[in-house]
């Protein structure tokens, strides 16, 4: 079968590259070890790129993903730290209101500190689900874990943040 | 089925995959019921609800553009030309002199600067590096310069500066030749795209 529906690595840098840079960050709130996962990733996939076969593409670059990721933990043999970011001055406007820009800017360095507090698999699972848009298969195949595993994850994750969070409903 | 409702974890992951779009038709349909009249649900549901609105309203980051193929090649560059990067680094910067005439240009004027700079009188690597006494910085990569390669750049750079009064336009070939001659035998190591032209400022 042709790879007619493979991207190039250089399509795959500009689509996935930002989503990347961010499943990083807010996994570890640090901004030198997001750029370092998305030079590793994108190198992986690089070389991974010629032997991939059309398929579910996300699933197969998320798994990548989080493997370079995990590895890049080992390798430093220390847990995510648990600083805050320095703020989000690189942030992007991206929000749909006015109201929305406001209480992103103040909420999102206590909800980045929530996340760092969570356990890695609900960390990882709330990241991938609210930061990147995977939806649960894709959570499912990245991760290697079950759907409803997935699900308990997410929920579990969602209920400990709420539980760091002070905010009224 | 009331076992499921009144469990509260369970009645949490049904609200939290609702949100998500992520319940089957029957699932839709109990999470319907449980929400119509029962407070306590009803608050667990806006809980998970404003949860996942703060999670998903965290502005987005904009990844460097240095990382990205199309992101200029900037303090890159230099570190190129002194042999300084790191493999993953080299490579990048290769790929995207291929496509970029921009950089290639900057690559230009920075190794002409680079080439001045170590043309001044006294400058000269063998003098410097026979200077015990003067600590030099720890440095990620340090390649070693022999005397045969130092002796190889300087010919190269008289042949450049002999070569009249007009700018030559020179291929990225010279430039790569100098620059593994410096870089030394650095594993994975790479030479420049061949064929590839710079053009005169």
């Amino acid at each position: 079968m042709a790879n007619e529906f493979t991207p190039t690595w250089e399509e795959v840098a500009h689509r996935y590259g930002r989503k990347i840079y961010n499943f990083a960050y807010r996994l570890t709130g640090n901004p030198d070890d997001a750029a370092d996962l998305v030079q590793e990733v994108l190198l992986r996939v690089r070389k991974g790129l010629s032997s991939y076969r059309p398929g579910s593409f996300e699933g197969w670059l998320w798994r990548i993903t989080r493997n370079a990721f995990l590895d890049g933990v080992r390798k430093k043999q220390r847990r995510p730290e648990s600083a805050l970011p320095e703020g989000d001055h690189h942030a992007l406007g991206s929000s749909p209101s006015p109201d929305d820009v406001l209480t992103s800017v103040r909420l999102s360095d206590d909800v980045q500190a929530a996340l760092l507090k969570l356990p890695y698999d609900f960390r990882e699972a709330v990241v991938l689900c609210d930061v990147v848009g995977l939806t649960y298969d894709e959570i499912a195949e990245a991760t290697d874990v079950p759907v409803g595993t997935v699900r308990s994850r997410i929920h579990r994750g969602r209920k400990l943040l709420r539980g760091m969070l002070t905010w009224p409903v | 089925m009331a076992g499921l409702i009144s469990d509260p974890n369970a009645r949490g992951e049904l609200f939290s995959a609702y949100l998500d779009g992520e319940l089957t038709p029957d699932e839709l349909t109990l999470v319907g019921e449980l929400l119509d009249g029962d407070e306590e649900s009803v608050a667990q549901f806006r809980a998970l609800r404003s949860v996942r609105r703060a999670v998903r309203l965290v502005p987005e980051l904009e990844v460097p553009a240095a990382l990205l193929p199309d992101g200029h090649l900037g303090d890159l560059l230099s570190a190129y030309l002194d042999g300084e990067l790191a493999v993953f680094e080299h490579r990048r910067v290769t790929d995207h002199l291929v496509h970029c005439q921009d950089c290639r240009d900057d690559l230009h004027e920075l190794d002409r600067a680079r080439i001045a700079v170590r043309s001044l009188p006294g400058a000269d690597a063998t003098m410097t590096t026979e200077i015990p006494a003067i600590p030099q910085p720890r440095r990620r990569r340090r390649f070693v310069v022999s005397g045969i390669a130092a002796a190889a750049a300087a010919l190269v750079l008289v042949v450049m500066t002999t070569g009249g009064g007009d700018d030559p336009v020179f291929t990225l070939d010279d430039l790569a030749t100098r620059h593994v001659a410096r870089a030394s035998a650095e594993p994975g190591f790479a030479i420049l795209p061949a064929g590839l032209e710079v053009s005169s400022p």
